[in-house]
């Protein structure tokens, strides 16, 4: 991809970018100025419609759309809450945008919070991302000292106030409503849905649960408008993707292209494809709850629905590159252990599911592989997917069965071998 | 209404409801662990899953609303594999000590398992262990390896008692029931844990290895322990041919019933049963020159009834003094009423009711007794103990007296059971003041008995007798309908008031509050 279509990260290299004064001289806090000084709320809402910006933090759920199911009129608070738990194994995205341009998500919360008409909004971000928490507060002190947020702000009559909370370390706490419950000081456990958070959220009120990257999309939808976000990527799946490329490559990393992009073309020609001597066996094309690709399943446009019509999906857009020394028992061992330690323990299926898979995949791996095993990790999968309480239990259920169904050869190879030791 | 179809029937339901009621009001059961009418749905169990057409995945039957035209199955082959799959869930880490278990034979888990069950378990790895022995409070004992994290209890303790004192901890495999450091389940609602968990989870230190639910039988009747008046039920042993058992009733449980006490009961009320076994009176007693005699009821009675009726006829009843307590029925409180306020005039009609007790605002009220409210709209007018004027002498001194609190409410009687001429006592326990009367007769508990009573909020319940009264006790309505008949002032008023029922319906007649009770 060409650098022109970048925006996302097109200023990350620019020395001191956090502070306000660098973002400032380029351009900065312009979209939000002209949102909240030239735009009614119900037209900015339009736009962000007309670019349907999908969800980048895993369900690609338009962004406009979700917006609009906020009942307005009512006399409760709104609430925004950015997801910036990013909990999904090998995304590494959202915190590369926050510590980088801290600034841009602020303004991306000041034009989505007008648009919505909230006043307080919360940056929920995993525990382990200390530093950035603190750089998100400098942030929101010099936003607030230049007037962009706090009381009256742009001289015009809008409030905002950003609030920056820390996670404690659940995996779970990145689902949306078990955020809400660990923002309001409750134990992580998401809700049942219906009631969705737009119309009872945060303390029962109305609430927008975006993801850091999605609302960092939206100064630049406000700045250029729907349609030149429509051009970039796919007329239905605008806009770039910022894609973590981790595993065997050659060089890891961040890489923001637009949607549609072919896997290949990302692994290969941006990512410096696989180190030397390695070949390729599988991708995990978006995140660790994304069902494995095999290497011969690479020619695919990196989009929402070319990866679900491929039986995975985008997801977080975490890109995990497996070669061929490494043993798929271990990636599913690795799968298995995680989910079983971060099933927050709520549903049954879950629960007891992802454990009694990880038991196997343990015993397995210590060399007690018995006839039968893998039959019964796919039946218990099956069990789970579709049948649990929130989407944990498909994003563990997913990438077991891929990797068994995909890789059964090997793993009943290694099943046997290990016996032999 | 909303039209639906639930497995092939077309129904119109209320709008409104969930999956779950909609198909419980057509006879359609649908298993599920952690929903509990009380509380809003939790979802959690995921047992409850069925089939509705154009949805690609199963919906929960106890959070999901009925909407018009819905077409749902609760039997299909996906839903009932995924009922089989959630089963097997829960019992991969259940430590299947159902033998020991209190829990066996009235569990939800162990009926759904029997019904959807996959007998030869696929589970070949090592279960979890837990703790099997924590003692939650001061009732209760938690098994973690039982419990199915259903948080009935986590979820009765935030939302009805407010209290809050238990939690989830831990995560995943490893959650676990525990209480807040420094906060066990000591408020007076903690029996009903016991009661609302599904399986054998939190067990009641009271019935825990007692016996097995199976021997037991159910008997519905009221709590008499307060003005509230609680629908409970009394579990009740009938024993082993040829083997003694040391107790007859075992546990009260709540009864159902949302005009008074929904689903709940206080720990005052479960607790306290003792009083139906211990210390009863079963014999009737005559006491001649210092010596009590074992006596036969009928000759008795007469001879009551004869010293009343020399009374009545030298027109001196203001000579006959009556002791009445409000844990009587309606029934027998409107008979007391005719016989001894309204056939025989100026009896002196005292109320002694065990001294009142801290309420807990919210079930429990102040009051001991369960019937104070039908005393009062049944019309008797009994004067407050002791009388203002002193009574000098009395020559009939008869006392229904109600033990289950104690007996210190009575200890001023005494001065007046010496001035007495002659003086009987009903009782259902063995008191001191059997050594003062001329008789004694053994009389039933509330347990014992049919009738009703009317509680503090003035809400009418009947109930019929759940236990058999031991040895030759009868009931006060019995004892007065005798009275009143051997009177033979209104013979043929009392000769057709022949059931409880009729003496109702002639309450009824009398007393507007009571009409149209059924």
């Amino acid at each position: 991809m060409a650098d022109k279509e970048k925006y996302l990260t097109k200023l990350f290299g620019l020395k001191n970018l956090h502070k306000i004064e660098v973002y400032l001289q380029n351009g900065g806090y312009e979209a939000a100025k002209k949102a909240i000084k030239t735009k009614k709320p119900q037209d900015i809402l339009n736009e962000v419609k007309a670019a349907n910006l999908r969800g980048r933090g895993g369900a690609g759920f338009p962004a406009g759309v979700k917006w609009g199911f906020v009942p307005q009129g009512v006399e409760k608070p709104k609430y925004l809450c950015v997801n910036a738990d990013e909990g999904e194994p090998g995304t590494f995205k959202d915190k590369y945008i926050m510590s980088h341009n801290p600034h841009l998500l602020l303004e991306g919360i000041i034009i989505t919070s007008y648009c919505v008409g909230i006043h307080q909004a919360f940056i929920y971000i995993r525990g382990e991302y200390e530093m950035i928490a603190r750089r998100l507060e400098k942030a929101i002190e010099e936003a607030t000292a230049k007037g962009f947020l706090g009381k009256n702000i742009f001289g015009s009559n809008f409030d905002l106030e950003v609030i920056v909370h820390r996670g404690a370390g659940a995996y779970i706490c990145g689902e949306e409503t078990a955020l809400l419950e660990s923002l309001e000081g409750k134990r992580g456990h998401p809700r049942l849905k219906p009631p969705f958070p737009a119309s009872i959220g945060l303390f029962g009120c109305p609430t927008v649960i975006n993801n850091v990257e999605t609302i960092a999309n939206i100064p630049f939808i406000m700045a250029r408008g729907a349609e030149w976000f429509t051009q970039i990527g796919l007329p239905k799946d605008g806009g770039t993707r910022i894609f973590g490329v981790s595993g065997a490559v050659k060089k890891p990393g961040i890489y923001e292209l637009p949607l549609g992009t072919s896997l290949r073309e990302l692994i290969y020609n941006y990512a410096g494809g696989l180190p030397e001597g390695k070949k390729l066996k599988a991708v995990i094309p978006g995140g660790m709850s994304a069902p494995v690709l095999k290497a011969d399943e690479i020619d695919i446009p990196l989009d929402f629905e070319s990866l679900m019509k491929a039986g995975s999906m985008l997801g977080s857009g975490a890109v995990i590159v497996i070669d061929h020394e490494t043993s798929m028992l271990d990636v599913l061992r690795v799968v298995s252990k995680f989910y079983a330690h971060e099933s927050c323990g709520q549903c049954t299926p879950c629960r007891v599911g992802v454990a009694w898979i990880n038991k196997i995949v343990q015993r397995i791996a210590a060399g007690g592989g018995q006839p039968g095993d893998l039959e019964t990790i796919t039946r218990l999968a099956s069990a789970i997917k579709g049948k649990t309480l929130c989407p944990l239990g498909d994003a563990a259920a997913m990438p077991i069965l891929a990797i068994v169904e995909k890789f059964k050869d090997e793993l009943l190879d290694q099943i046997g071998s290990l016996k032999d030791n | 209404m909303v039209k639906i179809t639930i497995d092939g029937r077309q129904v119109e339901v209320k709008e409104g409801m969930t999956i779950l009621q909609a198909a419980e009001s057509i006879g359609i059961e649908i298993p599920h662990l952690c929903f509990h009418p009380a509380f809003p749905p939790e979802g959690s169990c995921r047992l409850c899953l069925v089939e509705i057409e154009g949805r690609p995945k199963l919906e929960l039957a106890c959070s999901t609303i009925v909407q018009e035209g819905m077409t749902i199955s609760t039997q299909s082959e996906t839903v009932r594999q995924a009922r089989r799959s959630v089963l097997e869930f829960l019992l991969a880490e259940h430590p299947l000590d159902c033998p020991i278990c209190d829990k066996a034979g009235n569990c939800q888990l162990q009926d759904y398992y029997q019904e959807y069950g996959l007998f030869d378990s696929q589970f070949k790895e090592n279960k979890e262990r837990k703790s099997k022995k924590v003692a939650l409070g001061k009732n209760l004992i938690l098994d973690r390896e039982r419990c199915i994290l259903c948080t009935r209890c986590v979820r009765f303790l935030k939302e009805i008692t407010r209290t809050g004192e238990l939690g989830v901890f831990q995560r995943g495999l490893r959650s676990e029931i525990d209480y807040f450091p420094g906060q066990p389940v000591d408020n007076n609602y903690s029996g009903n844990l016991a009661e609302l968990c599904p399986v054998g989870a939190i067990t009641d230190k009271d019935f825990r290895f007692q016996t097995r639910s199976w021997f037991l039988q159910s008997g519905p009747s009221i709590c008499p322990h307060c003005s509230r008046a609680c629908s409970i039920y009394i579990d009740y042993h009938v024993g082993f041919p040829r083997v003694e058992l040391d107790k007859y009733v075992y546990r009260i449980r709540a009864r159902e019933n949302p005009e008074i006490n929904d689903y709940w009961i206080c720990d005052f009320g479960r607790y306290n049963y003792a009083y139906l076994e211990k210390k009863r009176a079963t014999k009737v007693l005559v006491r001649e020159n210092g010596q009590a005699q074992e006596g036969d009821w009928d000759s008795q009675i007469e001879r009551l009834v004869k010293k009343i009726k020399e009374f009545y006829l030298k027109k001196k009843t203001n000579r006959i003094g009556l002791v009445l307590h409000s844990a009587l029925t309606n029934e027998e409180l409107y008979l007391a009423k005719k016989i001894f306020q309204e056939d025989l005039p100026e009896v002196n009609i005292f109320l002694i009711d065990p001294p009142e007790g801290e309420g807990d605002n919210w079930l429990l009220t102040p009051s001991r007794t369960p019937n104070l409210k039908g005393l009062e709209l049944i019309g008797l007018q009994p004067q407050k103990f002791p009388p203002e004027k002193p009574l000098t002498e009395l020559e009939i001194l008869i006392i229904f007296a109600y033990l289950p609190h104690g007996e210190d409410q009575y200890n001023q009687l005494r001065s007046l059971l010496e001035k007495s001429h002659f003086s009987v006592l009903f009782t259902a326990h063995q008191t001191a003041l059997m050594n003062q009367v001329d008789v004694v007769f053994p009389t039933t508990l509330l347990a014992e008995k049919e009738g009703s009573v009317v509680n503090v909020e003035e809400k009418l319940q009947k109930f019929p007798a759940a236990l058999t009264p031991p040895g030759t006790a009868r009931s006060e309505r019995e004892i007065l309908l005798t009275l009143g008949r051997g009177l033979g002032i209104n013979f043929s008023f009392y000769r057709q008031l022949k059931t409880p029922a009729a003496v109702f319906d002639q309450l009824s007649q009398d007393i507007s509050y009571f009409r149209g009770s059924k």
